[in-house]
């Protein structure tokens, strides 16, 4: 009877464990199945087998070959590579500069391939912003107008325009030269000017071009500086190509390429 | 749609207050001048057939002409009916005049011609045939056997169809006259010159002396009577007070007149539009290259413009705009030249043709006409340039290809 008892008790303390493991199993199936989501609901860009070719003359250059990328929600990405990687051919599918030949950019969940070349420009409106290594600046327009055309084509009043402008700038350092034409600036300037604009109606995503090129290394820093701080104060995504391993440092993960593939 | 607008006007405001000065001033001057042209020779035409028509009342017709009534040769009374007719407030004077072609004969020269028969002394107040005496003397009431010539008949005096003229009449020489197989000698008393080759081109004599050679002495006939009416009177309204009074004679104006006249216009009319295609033409290509240049060295801040999501339409109208405020800036600057320089210039200081001074004459509507023309040929001129590149790849803009 004492054997039959002592059977029985350890029977039920191994049922007890297994019940145990079980639920840890369940547990950590929870954990994982949500880390999935939180991903999959964090992730703002997936670019899904993004093919581009380009035709040169008789020959075919194949600049990104079946590449794929996932940027989640305030990361902060350097894309790096040799010359001809494919760099900028990226950042232009990712930012919609450029169609791919094959292959898919969702942003924010929306499949953007569907689009129109003119819905694809609204799409950039309201939620993407440029820095472009040579500022790409409206000459004829001063600080202040460079930053708030794209409020003024999103409909905003006058007022808001001025206002949101006055205060991006003032965050870029430029409150004191709002009237300021761009050829009366420092390349510096201009760049600050430029991400003002950029940022102007808070994009989603900031796509930046070898934004340092032109710049000295004390420029480049109060720029890369800039980045870093919309990124961690406000959570700006950024996507930025660039070729300098220090201004890899500001950012959260790198993407390499090598001849159209992405290497990481 | 507003906020568009908005952005497309806010564009190209800068880019002219703040673009290339250079080719602002150079493309505004350049339409200018071609505005001016489209207008000057409209102008000119305008000036030259208020002219003709100003020799045409002035020595010709009056602003009014009373004609027999139909199937009728002569008007009958014509004494009576002239004071009738002076009983108008409007009427500053009338002439009875005896009209009919007779042969000249001058040594061995002969031609046809237009005679007039008048009264001198009414004659004063209707034309100013007395004021264009050239040489001798004009006709006064009692003279008998005297005549006088227009210059295309005496020949002289820069007659435009020499040989078409007894070829050197002078004051005082006797020419022969026929009319109807009846023959008589004048002596020549003056010669006229109007510069209007149609009324150049007759003769004057007393009334008196018409009536006798035209068998018809003392019956008080006439074949027309000239009015004339206080400067601004509409002819029309002249008319119609004239069938007020009971005239059933036939009433003219003197539109009705210018047949010639009209011909001469729609002939220089014609020549006007085929100028005002080329000048057209002229704007269409200088706006097409001046935007052409502009969007070709802006093709960077265009892909620029679409890359940070400005529409396409937007970028477009831009230009559109500043193709038609240069084209509005060039209206004004041309209107303003015409109206206030160079139309008053040639009032005050009316320039020397074969017909006589002549001053330009500004139409308004014409100047509209030609305003709006201007403006959709830089409509066009921009928008070919403009929506060519606007609509290239994003990326070969951005990259300046």
């Amino acid at each position: 009877m004492e054997k039959i008892r002592k059977h029985t008790e350890d029977a039920v303390k191994s049922m007890d464990e297994i019940r145990k493991q079980t639920e840890n199993t369940v547990k950590s199936m929870d954990i994982i199945r949500k880390s999935i989501d939180d991903t999959i609901t964090d992730t703002i860009i997936e670019c899904i087998d993004i093919t581009r070719t380009f035709k040169m003359g008789e020959v075919e250059v194949r600049a990104l070959r079946s590449v794929n990328v996932r940027i989640r929600r305030g990361e902060f990405i350097a894309i790096m590579g040799p010359s001809g990687s494919g760099k900028t051919t990226l950042l232009n599918q990712l930012g919609l500069l450029d169609t791919p030949n094959s292959g898919k950019v969702i942003i924010d969940g929306s499949d953007t391939s569907r689009l129109s070349d003119s819905e694809k420009g609204k799409f950039r409106l309201h939620n993407l912003g440029y820095v472009f290594q040579d500022y790409a600046l409206l000459p004829e327009l001063n600080a202040m107008e460079n930053v708030y055309i794209s409020l003024m084509m999103q409909g905003k009043s006058k007022t808001e325009c001025e206002s949101a402008a006055a205060e991006i700038l003032a965050a870029v350092g430029l409150g004191d030269r709002l009237q300021q034409l761009p050829s009366k600036m420092s390349g510096g300037q201009q760049q600050r000017v430029s991400i003002a604009r950029a940022l102007a109606h808070s994009p989603e995503v900031l796509f930046a071009d070898e934004p340092c090129a032109n710049l000295d290394s004390e420029t480049s820093k109060e720029v890369l500086d800039l980045f870093e701080k919309f990124n961690q104060e406000k959570g700006q995504t950024i996507v930025m190509v660039t070729h300098e391993e220090w201004h890899a440092e500001y950012a959260d993960r790198v993407i390499r390429l090598k001849d159209g593939i992405v290497q990481e | 749609m507003l906020e568009k607008a908005r952005v497309s006007f806010f564009l190209a405001s800068r880019s002219i207050t703040r673009g290339n000065k250079g080719i602002t001033i150079f493309t505004v001057f350049v339409l200018t001048l071609i505005f001016i042209q489209l207008v000057l020779f409209s102008s000119m035409l305008a000036g030259v057939t208020l002219k003709f028509n100003e020799l045409m009342v002035n020595f010709q017709t009056g602003n009014v002409v009373v004609e027999p009534k139909e199937e009728e040769r002569y008007i009958e009374g014509a004494s009576a009916l002239q004071k009738k007719i002076e009983s108008l407030p409007q009427v500053v004077g009338t002439s009875a005049r005896l009209k009919t072609t007779g042969n000249f004969r001058y040594k061995e020269k002969e031609i046809g011609a237009t005679i007039y028969g008048i009264d001198p002394a009414d004659e004063t107040f209707v034309t100013g045939l007395e004021d264009a005496i050239i040489s001798g003397e004009f006709l006064s009431r009692p003279d008998k056997g005297e005549i006088i010539l227009g210059r295309e008949v005496s020949g002289g005096f820069g007659a435009l169809m020499e040989s078409k003229s007894l070829e050197g009449v002078e004051v005082g020489d006797t020419v022969e006259l026929t009319i109807g197989g009846v023959t008589r000698e004048f002596k020549v008393k003056g010669i006229y010159s109007t510069r209007f080759f149609m009324a150049d081109a007759s003769a004057y004599l007393t009334i008196a002396d018409l009536e006798e050679m035209l068998g018809i002495e003392g019956r008080d006939f006439a074949q027309e009577i000239a009015i004339k009416t206080v400067d601004g009177t509409p002819e029309y309204d002249t008319r119609t007070a004239l069938l007020s009074l009971g005239i059933g004679e036939n009433i003219r104006t003197w539109h009705e007149f210018a047949g010639i006249l009209r011909l001469i216009e729609s002939t220089l009319g014609l020549v006007r539009n085929i100028m005002n295609a080329i000048g057209l033409l002229i704007a269409f290509v200088i706006i097409f290259v001046v935007i052409y240049v502009n969007i070709v060295n802006k093709k960077r801040q265009i892909g620029v413009q679409k890359a940070i999501g400005i529409e396409q339409n937007v970028i477009i109208v831009s230009f559109v705009l500043q193709a038609m405020l240069y084209a509005g800036a060039g209206v004004i600057f041309g209107y303003t030249f015409m109206r206030f320089g160079l139309v008053p210039y040639t009032v005050s200081h009316p320039v020397e043709v074969p017909l006589g001074s002549m001053s330009l004459r500004l139409d308004n509507a014409e100047a509209l006409n030609r305003a709006v023309l201007l403006f959709l040929s830089s409509v066009v001129g921009s928008v070919i340039p403009a929506y060519k590149l606007a609509q290239k790849d994003l990326l070969d803009l951005i990259w300046g290809k």
